[in-house]
């Protein structure tokens, strides 16, 4: 069977990758440059041109390391999102343009969607509770009946927006900062614990923990405070799905996978309900273009792909829009 | 029975104790205040708030989720417009239950719902508590019996509005859809 090559593009916040892909499974190369505001959180105009500018660099060598040319690209794919629509817009004019000129065909891939299956792809799961936490994100689902249905989020801010925001105003700075320096906290303060059912929230409890500092609590145990409350929450509300859907397998992907904690955590859960606990690796828990890639050949091959006229970006995608035809 | 909300490995022992014991105390509380107004829930006989234990009356039926699998339409309907009825009343005395899914709704011999495990609900009077329950209600559906969802929802929100009328249910409903909506891709301002 001819092997399918394909580029991915993503864009949706602070990265901009490009990540070559093949359709046996292989990831040939997952190039990427980060915006780093030089202080506070994302802006999303400045993080789109820090795109523009370095769109084409990454490109190249994204291709260079594939040790591919142009012309052997069988379908470019793009994050449509849900993301940051100054971002997404980026990526999807440098997509459609490189289909365009090439006259291949154009894949518009989930973000969400593509974080979960770079994760299969990278450790053979199959059928998972999947974990997702990242700056933007935080949701539990999993596959059924052809979709990825939710079945729990955060009913207003992402853990990882919770505690990069905690960081930022701690002075300390974003993830993984507020873990490290948690390392060094030695007194738990009770912040607000917010689970309904199997979804979580999360803008309280940053108050609270933003109040603490102002009244001089130690930066230390608040932010061991903050990061051991988050961590709690997530960990019970993926414990509360797997026994829901009586599965057991684990996948946690996302940023927060790197978080040592908070892996640590999820382990002993798993170890408790005997379920199986498979981490992506983290040059793919960030956002990054090879996920985008993979994911665009799924799609593809599922004969999944959109015109250039249908290719607008979808800043508030939702996950279980989208059916999932290549799993069983 | 026994109802013991056992130590979680993976959570801080600070964090741990003052979760289960929170838990424990607030879920005797309203039950006993359910149970006063009519509504069917377990009664908790006695609590020992050292073990986070609950001695409480035992239902003899089987989960929703499970009866769902198995269960006649007209069944389904009735189950659900019954659920809808005690869910308006339970919300209209103040009380969200914040967990309300398949697995926590007990159906017994005779076709009806009781509610159970209330250790994440609260006295409330926003609206937007008792959306939530709604909408976990019905994702709870949709991840497992996708395609009963829309008919068990519609019997449901007729029960629902025959307590608390028609008004109030479609604004409630709005809240649901505000709900779902939010929570997808949201970043804080400037972070």
């Amino acid at each position: 069977m001819k092997r399918f090559i394909c580029l991915g593009i993503e864009s949706t916040a602070h990265t901009f990758g490009v990540g070559v892909a093949g359709s046996d499974g292989s990831i040939l190369s997952n190039a990427m440059r980060v915006y780093k505001p030089e202080k506070g959180g994302i802006h999303p105009r400045e993080a789109s041109q820090h795109h523009a500018r370095h769109a084409l660099e990454v490109v190249r060598e994204a291709l260079e390391k594939a040790r591919l040319e142009p012309s052997d690209i069988d379908v470019i794919a793009f994050s449509i999102g849900p993301g940051m629509g100054p971002c997404l817009r980026t990526g999807a004019t440098v997509a459609r343009a490189i289909a365009a000129t090439l006259g291949k065909p154009l894949v518009g891939v989930n973000h969400s969607i593509a974080h979960i299956e770079v994760g299969k792809l990278a450790t053979g799961c199959r059928d998972p509770v999947v974990l997702y936490v990242a700056g933007g994100n935080t949701l539990i689902t999993a596959l059924v009946e052809g979709r990825y249905r939710i079945l729990g989020e955060t009913l207003d801010i992402a853990a990882g927006n919770c505690l990069d925001s905690f960081g930022i105003a701690a002075g300390i700075g974003p993830m993984p900062q507020p873990e490290i320096i948690a390392r060094e906290g030695k007194r738990i303060h009770s912040l607000p614990y917010k689970v309904k059912g199997m979804d979580v929230s999360f803008s309280g409890l940053l108050t609270a923990a933003e109040r603490l500092l102002e009244e001089g609590a130690a930066v230390a145990d608040v932010a061991l405070s903050i990061t051991e409350t988050v961590y709690s929450m997530l960990v019970e509300v993926l414990e509360r799905a797997l026994a829901y859907l009586e599965k057991s397998e684990i996948l946690l992907v996302g940023g927060l996978a790197r978080s040592r904690r908070l892996v640590e955590m999820i382990r002993l859960m798993c170890e408790d309900h005997q379920a199986k606990l498979h981490i992506v690796p983290d040059e793919y828990a960030g956002d990054n273009g090879a996920m985008i890639a993979w994911t665009g050949l799924l799609y593809y091959m599922a004969g999944m792909t959109i015109s250039l006229e249908e290719s607008h970006v979808r800043p508030r995608a939702r996950i279980d829009e989208v059916d999932v035809r290549w799993s069983p | 029975m026994l109802k013991q909300r056992s130590p979680k490995r993976y959570r801080r022992r600070e964090i741990d104790e003052q979760i289960r014991r929170q838990r424990t105390a607030h879920e005797a509380r309203i039950i006993r205040r359910l149970h006063g107004i009519g509504i069917p829930v377990p009664i908790v006989f006695f609590i020992d708030l050292a073990s986070s234990s609950l001695y409480m009356q035992r239902i003899r039926g089987v989960e929703l989720r499970s009866y769902l699998a198995n269960a006649k339409q007209r069944y389904i309907r009735d189950v659900a417009e019954k659920l809808g009825r005690i869910t308006a009343q339970m919300h209209r005395d103040g009380i969200a239950h914040g967990d309300l899914t398949l697995s926590n709704i007990i159906i017994d011999e005779h076709h009806s719902p009781w509610i159970a495990d209330f250790g994440l609900s609260a006295f409330t009077q926003d609206i937007e508590d008792y959306a939530v329950d709604i909408h976990l209600l019905e994702r709870s559906l949709e991840s497992t019996y996708p395609n009963l969802r829309r008919a068990f929802m519609a019997s449901f929100m007729r029960g629902y509005s025959s307590i608390v009328g028609r008004e109030y249910a479609s604004k409630i409903l709005e809240k649901v859809r505000e709900i779902r909506m939010r929570g997808r891709y949201v970043v804080r301002e400037g972070a």
